[in-house]
């Protein structure tokens, strides 16, 4: 689990199907060198968790790490 | 937000098998949590699926699991629930499965209502051989064994499993995702057959030959092929979601008239004498007369009686109230017919 700023995100679990780049309202998420990489600016409305069909990524409590 | 869905997941299993983007995993993920939040456990609870991608989901459950013959994944799941009734039992299965191989099996599970739950996953083509044309393709998609298009419109399943009550028949997108939750849900607390039609996402096998490039896209076109219908409904047209449900009318037996007949007072009735009794026994066109408890009895409309001195041990003519004790049948037989006279 790799630690984004607002999100936990998978390695080994993710395929790399960018459901979740795509459904974030914010489009705080982005893939580089074959990385989910997360921008400044998540509102927390946790679509990508939801959507993810693989459990890659996890958006983390308000207080930190979950 | 409640994760503690994962304990029902193989996690070290993971990641599973599917394509990316695949629409089995995240129904995999909303069955799951449904589950845990209803409370059950490994303990009373069993995942049954059939064969192609969607059986997979099985090997993933942290449940008791089986993985059945190609088609016969409701035959099994009906035979564990006839077993042990205190089990519920899931079934995970795709719409190649279900609807084709195990068409009749389907048929006939939904016609004895067994209580369980089918969560068919409809990706509308056969993905794991690589896209041909199932029973469930939109007529006009270009698949690999039909590259003009679906000639034959698809089996409709909204149709086919309400045409009877009691029913439950859910469609619903993984899309949809709230409306997707809450049909599970329903779908897993409903006493009786229910079932739920996920039109998921094969996007590597379906979605890139009609011309999406990710998963997300073909989430778009659910959107705009789908709308979803509130309320109770009886039928699902096409292109909606929604729950359709009936349950069993009660059959009300018609009340059984009791005829009342006045009672006659038995001063005024003809009195008979044995002997008298004795010429009444249906010789010479005389009427069949037999005596039960003081009263005499017209027995000649009797069809038993009709033509013949006796009917097996009763003979006509005699006084029959000792008759009553070893017969089979009750006293209300006598009382069928008229009284005429009272025996002196």
């Amino acid at each position: 689990m790799k630690p984004r700023l607002h999100v936990l995100w998978n390695e080994t679990y993710c395929k790399r199907c960018l459901l979740c780049v795509e459904v974030c309202p914010v489009q705080v998420l982005s893939l580089e060198r074959n990385e989910i990489t997360e921008k400044e600016g998540c509102i927390r409305c946790y679509q990508c968790e939801r959507y993810c069909p693989d459990i890659a990524i996890e958006v983390m409590d308000e207080k930190g790490k979950e | 937000m409640d994760r503690s869905y994962k304990d029902l997941l193989k996690l070290r299993r993971f990641p599973h098998t599917w394509c990316p983007g695949c629409g089995i995993g995240a129904v995999l993920k909303n069955v799951a949590m449904a589950v845990k939040e209803l409370g059950w456990s490994d303990k009373n609870t069993v995942a049954v699926s059939g064969i192609g991608c969607s059986g997979r989901m099985s090997g993933y459950m942290n449940l008791d699991a089986v993985h059945t013959p190609h088609g016969r994944v409701l035959t099994s799941a009906e035979t564990i629930k006839t077993i042990r009734p205190d089990l519920n039992v899931i079934v995970l299965s795709g719409d190649g499965d279900l609807t084709s191989i195990g068409g009749n099996h389907l048929l006939h599970t939904s016609r004895r209502n067994p209580d369980i739950t089918v969560f068919c996953n409809d990706n509308e083509i056969y993905g794991l051989t690589g896209g041909q044309a199932g029973p469930t393709t939109p007529r006009g998609t270009k698949t690999i064994t039909s590259p003009r298009g679906e000639p034959y419109s698809p089996l409709r399943l909204g149709h086919l499993l309400t045409q009877q009550a009691p029913y439950f028949y859910a469609r619903t997108t993984v899309y949809h995702l709230n409306h997707f939750k809450k049909c599970i849900h329903e779908a897993l607390v409903w006493k009786g057959f229910s079932f739920v039609d996920i039109v998921s996402d094969c996007i590597e096998l379906n979605g890139r030959r009609l011309g999406f490039k990710t998963a997300h896209q073909m989430f778009k076109w659910f959107d705009e092929r789908f709308h979803i219908v509130e309320g109770e409904r009886d039928h699902l047209g096409e292109n909606e979601l929604g729950i359709a449900r009936a349950v069993e009318e009660e059959v009300v037996p018609p009340a059984e008239k009791v005829e009342e007949k006045p009672e006659i007072p038995m001063a005024s009735l003809k009195p008979f004498t044995l002997e008298e009794l004795h010429r009444f026994d249906g010789t010479g066109g005389k009427p069949i007369y037999i005596a039960y408890k003081g009263k005499v009895y017209d027995l000649s409309s009797s069809p038993l009686f009709q033509g013949e001195k006796r009917m097996r041990c009763h003979i006509a003519g005699k006084d029959l109230t000792k008759d009553i004790d070893v017969a089979p049948h009750g006293e209300d037989l006598v009382f069928k017919f008229p009284a005429v006279g009272r025996l002196v």
